[in-house]
Formats: C-alpha cells, sequence, structure tokens
C-alpha cells in the first residue's frame, strides 16, 4: 500500500513538474541572454569585450553583426529575427514587461513613430550620436528623432525609389531609353496623364503608363503637411489636387489598377506592360532575373518628386546594461565602412550622403547595365522634406488610402472622400479633433 | 482502501494540469480582458484607469454596429446554403446502394483541411479585378466584356466571404448529419417500408425528425464560429465602406493596429454579449417546439 501511494505521489509529481518545466524553460533561458555581457567598459583599452543582442524582423541584420564582429573579435552579437507581422507586438510586450529586453531593437518606418516618444528608447544625442548624422540624408536623419528633436534611432540606409522602366519597353511606347530624358518627360503628374493617354492609344489599351494611381499615395504621402497638427487633424490642400490626378489617371486609362506588390503588378513589372513602375531601391527582389535573364533589362528615372518606402531604424533600449557597448554598435553602422560594404554586397542605398557621393559615377547594379543607378535616387532623396514621425502619420495615411483610393475606383467628389475619412479618423482616434 | 467513495486528493492533482492550463491561458487573458476594457492604455504608456469611457464610445460607434450587421448578413448567406447543401449531401451519400459514397464522403471533406487563410488568400487571387481567373474566364466566354470590380461592390464582396465559408464547412457539417444519420436504427425504416412509404416520405417524416439534434448541434456551433469570422474574410479585406468588415475583424484592427488595446478590449467584451444573446436566442427557438 505504501509503495503505491509513493508511486502516485512520483507520478502525479512528475506529472505537474513537466507542466511547469514547459511553461519555465524558456523563461530562464531567456532571462541568460538579457543578462549575459559584462558591457562594453573595456573601450577604454581600444578593444570592445562583450555581448549584445539584437532584434529584428530584416535577416540582413545577420551580415551586420558578422562584420560588426570580424571588426571586434571580442564582442559577440547575437541577432534574434522575427519575421513577419508580429514582430512588433511581441517587442511591445518585452518593452512593457521589462524582462527578456535586447540590447538593441530595429523599428521600420510603419510603426517608428509609435515607439520613437517611449520611454523605451535611448536618447543618443547624448552619447553623442549628432556627430554621426551629420552627413545623412535629410529625412533618414529626421525620421530617428523624437518630438524634442534628440535622435533616439539611426539608420543605416536610405529607401528611394524612381521609376523603374524596361528599356525596350520605353523605346517602343516613349522613344528613348535614356534615363535623364524620361525623368523630364515625366518630371510633373500632367505630363504622365499626357504620355499615358498616348502609350494607352498606341497600345490600343494594353499597355499602361503606371502601375496603378494609388502609386501617388505612396510618392505624395512624405511630400505632404503631417497629417496631425497640435491635436488637431490636417488635411494639406495638396491631397485635393493630387485626388483630382488620380482620377484623371484612372479615366484615361493611364493606370494599369494593379496594386503595389500583387502579383499582377509584378508580373506587369517582368513582361512590360507597364511602361512606369514606381519602385522603391530595395525591391529589386521582384525583377526575374533568373540566368542572368534581365541583365541590363532596366532603367531608372526621377518620379515628379522624390519618395522613400520603409526603413529599418536601430535603438538602444534604455534600460540595457550594455548601453555603451550598444552605442558602438551603431555607430559601426552608421560608419561610411558599412554603409558602402552594404550597397556593394546587397545593393542597399546608403543613409550617409558622403556613400552616395562616393559611387555616384561608379556604382552600377546588374539589373541597370550602364546606368549611374545612384544618380537618380541621390538626386530626389536629399529633397525630401525632414519630417519627424508620429503616432499617427502612418495609420491616417493609410485610412487616406482606403477612403481615397474607394473613391478613385468610385469616382466620388473630393468632399466626399474628406468626409469619409474624417469619419474613419474620428472613429480610430477619438482623442483628435477632426472638424 | 475505503470501500464508499475514494475521496483520494490525487484526483485533483491528475486533473490540476487541464485547470493549469485553462487559468494560465483562457481564464486569465479573459479577466485581464476586462480590467484592461476599464483602462486606456496604447501599450507604450501606463494604463490609466478611465472606468466606463470605453463602453460608452462602444455604443455609440457607428462602425461596431456596421461590424455587426455584416456579421450577421455574411453568417446567414453562408449557413443557409451550407445547411441545405450538407443535408442534401449527406441524404444523397447515407443512401446503402451509391457507388463511391467514400470517395465523395472524402472529397467533400478536404476544403475543410485547409487553413482559412489560404482559403482567403485563394479567393482573393481567384476574384482579382485585373488578374483574376474569375474574370478572365467570364470574359473568354464573352460573358461580361469589361472585367468586374468584385471587391467593390459590397454584396459581391459578402457574397465571396460567405461562399469560402460556406464552402469550407458544408463537408465538415456533412459528415455531422451522416453520422447522426447511421444513428437513426434501420428497423424504423424497415417499418416504413413495409407501410409502403416513398423515399421522399421517409427523408421528410422519419429522417429529418429524427435529426433535430444533430440539427441543434450543428446550428449552433455555427452560431458561436460564425458570428466570430476572422481570418477568412480578413484576407479578402475590408471591402467598399468596410461592408464586410466582421466584428473580430474590427477588434483586431482596433487592438493590434491602431494599438487601441483597451478599446480593443472593450470590443471583445462587446462581441461576447452579441454572441451571448445569439447563442441564447438559438437555445430558447430550438427549446420551443418541446
Amino acid at each position: 500500500m505504501k509503495t503505491k501511494k509513493w508511486l502516485m505521489m512520483v507520478l502525479s509529481v512528475l506529472l505537474i513538474g513537466s507542466i511547469l518545466a514547459g511553461c519555465g524553460s524558456k523563461a530562464s533561458d531567456s532571462g541568460n541572454t538579457a543578462s549575459g555581457g559584462e558591457s562594453g567598459n573595456a573601450a577604454e583599452s581600444g578593444e570592445l569585450k562583450g555581448h549584445l543582442v539584437i532584434w529584428t524582423f530584416f535577416d540582413q541584420v545577420k551580415d551586420m553583426a558578422d562584420q560588426f564582429h570580424a571588426k571586434n573579435p571580442g564582442v559577440t552579437v547575437d541577432v534574434k529575427m522575427f519575421p513577419g507581422d508580429q514582430y512588433q507586438t511581441k517587442l511591445l510586450t518585452a518593452l512593457q514587461s521589462g524582462r527578456d529586453v535586447p540590447d538593441i531593437f530595429d523599428l521600420e518606418r510603419g510603426y517608428i513613430g509609435k515607439f520613437i516618444d517611449s520611454k523605451f528608447l535611448t536618447d543618443l544625442s547624448a552619447m553623442g550620436a549628432e556627430d554621426l548624422v551629420k552627413d545623412y540624408i535629410p529625412y533618414v536623419q529626421e525620421l530617428g528623432r523624437s518630438q524634442d528633436g534628440k535622435l533616439r534611432a539611426i539608420s543605416d540606409h536610405s529607401s528611394p525609389g524612381g521609376f523603374w522602366y524596361q528599356r525596350d519597353t520605353a523605346k517602343k511606347y516613349l522613344g528613348t531609353d535614356d534615363p535623364d530624358k524620361i525623368s523630364d518627360m515625366v518630371s510633373s503628374w500632367d505630363k504622365i496623364v499626357e504620355l499615358g493617354k498616348k502609350v494607352a492609344a498606341d497600345s490600343g489599351g494594353k499597355v499602361h503608363m503606371i502601375q496603378n494611381t494609388g502609386d501617388l499615395f505612396d510618392i505624395e504621402a512624405y511630400n505632404t503637411q503631417p497629417w496631425v497638427k497640435d491635436g488637431k487633424l490636417n488635411i494639406d490642400p495638396k491631397w485635393q489636387t493630387i485626388y483630382q490626378t488620380q482620377l484623371d489617371i484612372r479615366k484615361n486609362n493611364v493606370d494599369a489598377k494593379l496594386p503595389f506588390m500583387s502579383a499582377g503588378w509584378g508580373n506587369a513589372l517582368n513582361d512590360g506592360s507597364v511602361v512606369l513602375t514606381s519602385m522603391p531601391a530595395w525591391a529589386g527582389f521582384m525583377v526575374d532575373n533568373k540566368d542572368d535573364k534581365a541583365k541590363g533589362k532596366y532603367g531608372v528615372a526621377k518620379t515628379p518628386e522624390g519618395f522613400y518606402s520603409g526603413g529599418t531604424y536601430r535603438g538602444i533600449y534604455d534600460k540595457s546594461k550594455n548601453k555603451d557597448l550598444a552605442y558602438e554598435f551603431i555607430k559601426y553602422i552608421a560608419s561610411e565602412e558599412w554603409q558602402q560594404h552594404n550597397l556593394e554586397k546587397t545593393g542597399n542605398m546608403p543613409g550617409n550622403s558622403k556613400v552616395y557621393e562616393a559611387n555616384l559615377d561608379t556604382y552600377k547594379s546588374p539589373l541597370f547595365g550602364d546606368e549611374n543607378v545612384l544618380k537618380p535616387y541621390y538626386e530626389t532623396v536629399v529633397k525630401i522634406p525632414a519630417a519627424k514621425a508620429d503616432k499617427y502619420g502612418e495609420d491616417i495615411m493609410s485610412k487616406w488610402r482606403k477612403v481615397a483610393g474607394d473613391g478613385v475606383t468610385n469616382n466620388r467628389s473630393y468632399d466626399d472622400v474628406v468626409n469619409n475619412f474624417k469619419k474613419e479618423v474620428k472613429n480610430a482616434f477619438p482623442e483628435l479633433n477632426v472638424d | 482502501m475505503g470501500s464508499k467513495v475514494n475521496r483520494s486528493f490525487y484526483g485533483y492533482i491528475f486533473v490540476a494540469p487541464f485547470f493549469i492550463g485553462f487559468a494560465v491561458f483562457g481564464l486569465m487573458p479573459i479577466l485581464y480582458t476586462l480590467y484592461l476594457s476599464f483602462m486606456k492604455w496604447d501599450g507604450f504608456s501606463d494604463p490609466v484607469y478611465v472606468g466606463l469611457a470605453n463602453y460608452s464610445r462602444l455604443l455609440h460607434d457607428s462602425f461596431f454596429y456596421q461590424t455587426i450587421g455584416n456579421t450577421l448578413i455574411i453568417w446567414i448567406m453562408s449557413n443557409v446554403p451550407q445547411l441545405i447543401l450538407s443535408v442534401l449531401l449527406a441524404l444523397v451519400l447515407n443512401e446503402r446502394f451509391i457507388r463511391g459514397k467514400h470517395f465523395f464522403r472524402a472529397v467533400y471533406f478536404f476544403p475543410h483541411i485547409i487553413t482559412p487563410v489560404t482559403l482567403g488568400v485563394i479567393f482573393s487571387l481567384m476574384f482579382d479585378w485585373q488578374t483574376g481567373t474569375i474574370n478572365k474566364l467570364l470574359m473568354s466566354l464573352g460573358i461580361i466584356h469589361d472585367p468586374v470590380n468584385w471587391f467593390n461592390s459590397p454584396w459581391w464582396s459578402r457574397i465571396i466571404a460567405s461562399g469560402v465559408i460556406c464552402w469550407q464547412y458544408f463537408g465538415f457539417n456533412m459528415i455531422v448529419f451522416i453520422a447522426g444519420l447511421q444513428s437513426i436504427p434501420r428497423e424504423v425504416y424497415e417499418a416504413a417500408e413495409v407501410d409502403g412509404a416513398t423515399k421522399k416520405q421517409t427523408a421528410l417524416h422519419i429522417t429529418l425528425p429524427l435529426l433535430r439534434p444533430v440539427f441543434l448541434f450543428v446550428f449552433i456551433t455555427s452560431v458561436i464560429g460564425g458570428l466570430q469570422l476572422f481570418d477568412a474574410p480578413l484576407m479578402l479585406g475590408d471591402g467598399p465602406g468596410n461592408s464586410s468588415r466582421t466584428m473580430v475583424m474590427y477588434l483586431y484592427e482596433t487592438a493590434f493596429k491602431n494599438f487601441d488595446y483597451s478599446y480593443g478590449a472593450a470590443v471583445a467584451y462587446g462581441i461576447f454579449f452579441v454572441v451571448m444573446f445569439f447563442t441564447a436566442i438559438t437555445a430558447k427557438a430550438s427549446k420551443l417546439k418541446d
């Protein structure tokens, strides 16, 4: 009887133990990494030592860590990657609980505005970071600033966009494949509409000038006033002109009505049924370049106004015990050395103007043959107004996209669009003054 | 050991795993959500107590009422054809002398295995305005001249969303009905046959009445599941003027896109009451007949 009782006891303890162990092991594991590392006080002696933890959603950060490690063998960098949309929820949960938090974490353009004024980011200005960004593209450095003007996050790249075109399609419909000439031909939306009518007529409606009238949202989003000023919704009057242009584009069959990054959009980019595709420089993976068949096939022209799409920013956790070492890492990614390497290896555009300037006449990319592709990007990207990110900007922009996009499809008046838009904004952000 | 009721406490230990799991992953979130719904919290600053503010906002939120309507419409449009289809197929495939009935049962069940997200993506590609196969097909058959912008029409968006759900679940419900049919004793049918009842008469007067408990089960689960529609419609989008946005999609957008966790929590409780309400009605209606 006694043995039976014991057996029961042991069994049940094991059962419960195994459950608790299942829940607990993760926490204790990660606890190690968070507290690990004996901070970079070796900085004075010249060689850095320690351990850094970086959270990201972007796999190229691994190369960044490798390069940094190669330069500083005493530092081990642990990159944890969480791909997909859940990254920010995961990050926010960790930051809120204060457990298992990385030393450095990445923030994407889409939601940096929500984090930038939070208590989680270290003031990099106080650590001397102003010096790191003094040669930066204006918009790139400004996005990493909180409302009080202090640097909180730094990016190692810019993400300019341009019109990509297939050279033979351009020759056929525009009469030239020279990027400078095409940039002149499409230097305003009116010109694009006029040219687009011609392209549609010449091709019997089969070929379109641009992919989607919605591309104007991407291009104009950062060339207009911020959506919120002093707690009040602010609709830049420029949007009315833009909306009218979008209606004209749709009415005159200038666009192929293909949404950005959709399957049809990708096909059109590759088969040339659309003349100009507004593309961020980083989206080259959408081109089918199997066996180098797209080598030299494309050219890049300037868009009527410069634009960028996306961007990854890196900040230091305010309660990290490794701040000094983490700052060394930030310093490295802001350096010309890394950005040059990154440009050569991945084709990601630098954030530092000096790297642009050093490569303007020399950098070539296989897809674009002999064209100096940095030129069109650089010339437009430096002109993008420097604006801070706030917690509303991206969300309100996406509401505008939705409502105005719907308006274009159904040929609604601008007033209708604005009314519907205000309703949406008021609903999502009741604290804003909408009228 | 004792001869009567064994009150050994080990029993509790053996059932503990479930209850611990439920407390941690079920009860805690439910209570925490309730707590959050009385707060104002965006995930960045500390939560501030605001009392019933979130609920009064919810009561005045026309977007929320719209999502209730959308959900009901999509639910009715997906469930009515789905139930009819699955009962008819179950009756047919339950016949003793039908060839390949096992094959068909399996085939009809297949859509249920696919995840709703995948289905949503497949349907949104099929019904794409410019490049979708449906438009291409209709155009090459000469039925339409210009491609139809399906997702620009409120009713088409809802019909497509309902279609996806109907297509996904009719096979599952069919299997449930077949199981119900097989539990009806054969003697009843034999008696009917002896009395000279036609197939139609047996179906109407024997099979359907005896299937009532199964109907009830299917109906209640479909009320609960149908009102929580989320993944497939999410992939198909909000629709024009938010006409195919369901309640749970609204919850998701509020909490995880706008980072308004506290209002999201209130929306969650709003959904809870709506689902409770309709479940109660269903349960009541099914008892009335007794």
